[in-house]
């Protein structure tokens, strides 16, 4: 790990200002991007957005930060250079998931209550279109040699391809249970889907849709981003708190490494190839620096937990209705299962 | 079940409450706020399960995806702890 900084609360996504050497961090429970010193480390400002941002965006050509608000139902447009907002559209209901068109000069908005998806002029901030995906519609990659635009139903286990320019539905793809993250590899012409509630990432063909293969990842993952090398793919796993690497060629996992606590969006700073991965459990933004050269000769070793086949240690936690204190006592001799989980 | 609520940064009664009610969720909720237990446990994501015998031996960790954790509840439940209830 090359660096963590401290950043808002609940860091959900993050996209790079190259030129600036700034990464834009969307604080979902702050309602506000962090912005961040890549040279330095370090958070130097904050900037309010809408409710909750969950997605985010850099366009370069406008000089403009687009995150998608999650209960503000907009997506919203912030001046990189000035750090200010300076326009809130609408869109549809619970909008989760961005991505550019740099060359068509178009957003699209994944919007998962609506199970839309929202077209925006770049330019202009007009919505040209409202085009119906599947069910919990989110994460979306976009095919620029095709011009596809690919969204993941969260809740439909498939991703939706879309002809913005026909405005109408191509097809849908089954994949795994809950994608959540989607990444457009153009070289290699394949789309990378992980699929959060399976543990794996399955790859499709861009042209014909076809399934290519599916690889078991670590718990839970919900963020990708490919390498600037192009023959790996870094996945965020949410459950597990670690990050897996994934070569493109041979579809194995080479490696996996500890991140923060929850980690969750991820993306590749282009100038550096450094790996910025959004830790919403830890509110920090942990900067990797990747020194594998290729695949190692073993894999990734998996340990079991240190806990397993042992005591769990006792707790004494405030309940959450009744604010008074309970202690693992309460439940001695019974068999039960502990949950811990975000409302995140 | 004990469902724990980690990491909420502020508020979390209420996002805890909230999240319950729209997801159809009843049974205990506690609150690990800032995560203490949770480091202690060594939880670094989630959701993540943790599966406890009778006796307080913790039989599983992890168990993030539905059929993961429904195969470590059916193994849970047919089996006895080898220590007996535990103290």
């Amino acid at each position: 790990m090359a660096a963590e900084v401290p950043t808002g609360l609940e860091p959900e996504g993050v996209a790079v200002d190259g030129r600036r050497r700034r990464a834009f961090v969307a604080c979902a429970r702050s309602d506000a991007v962090t912005v961040v010193d890549l040279v330095a480390g370090t958070a130097l400002a904050e900037v309010r957005v809408g409710r909750e941002p969950m997605d985010i965006v850099f366009d370069e050509a406008t000089d403009r930060v687009f995150t998608a608000d999650l209960l503000g139902e907009t997506v919203s447009a912030v001046d990189a250079s000035t750090l200010s907002l300076i326009a809130s559209v609408p869109v549809g209901l619970y909008p989760s998931g961005l991505a550019l068109d740099a060359d068509r000069r178009r957003l699209y908005c994944g919007c998962a209550l609506s199970a839309t998806v929202v077209t925006i002029e770049l330019e202009t901030f007009d919505v040209v279109a409202s085009i119906a995906a599947g069910p919990g519609a989110g994460a979306i990659a976009v095919d620029g040699k095709r011009s596809h635009v690919f969204c993941a139903n969260f809740l439909g286990g498939s991703v939706t391809v879309i002809d913005p320019e026909a405005q109408r539905v191509v097809t849908e793809i089954e994949v795994g249970a809950a994608p959540c993250a989607l990444v457009v590899n153009q070289a290699r012409d394949e789309l990378y889907v992980a699929n959060s509630f399976a543990d794996t990432v399955t790859a499709v063909h861009l042209g014909t849709f076809e399934l290519l293969g599916t690889t078991a990842v670590d718990r839970t993952p919900v963020g990708a981003a490919l390498a600037a090398t192009g023959d790996r793919l870094y996945v965020s796993n949410r459950g597990a708190g670690t990050v897996s690497v994934l070569g493109v060629g041979d579809r194995v996992e080479w490696a996996r490494f500890p991140a923060g606590d929850g980690p969750g969006g991820c993306t590749v700073d282009a100038s550096t190839g450094r790996l910025l991965v959004a830790n919403a459990g830890s509110g920090s933004l942990t900067v990797v620096e990747d020194l594998l050269a290729g695949r190692p000769a073993a894999a990734p070793e998996q340990r079991a937990h240190a806990l397993l086949g042992r005591k769990l240690p006792p707790f004494e936690l405030p309940d959450a209705q009744t604010g008074i204190l309970r202690s693992s006592r309460e439940w001695a001799e019974r068999k039960y299962i502990v949950n811990f989980f975000a409302s995140w | 079940m004990i469902l724990i609520d980690v990491w909420e940064g502020g508020d979390s009664p209420q996002r805890a409450r909230e999240y319950c009610e729209r997801w159809g969720i009843r049974g205990t909720v506690l609150l690990d706020e800032e995560g203490a237990y949770a480091k202690r446990v060594g939880v670094r994501g989630v959701p993540t399960n943790v599966l406890v015998d009778e006796a307080g031996t913790v039989r599983a960790f992890g168990a993030g995806n539905p059929d993961e954790l429904d195969a470590h509840v059916d193994q849970l439940l047919r089996d006895a702890s080898p220590e007996g209830p535990g103290r």
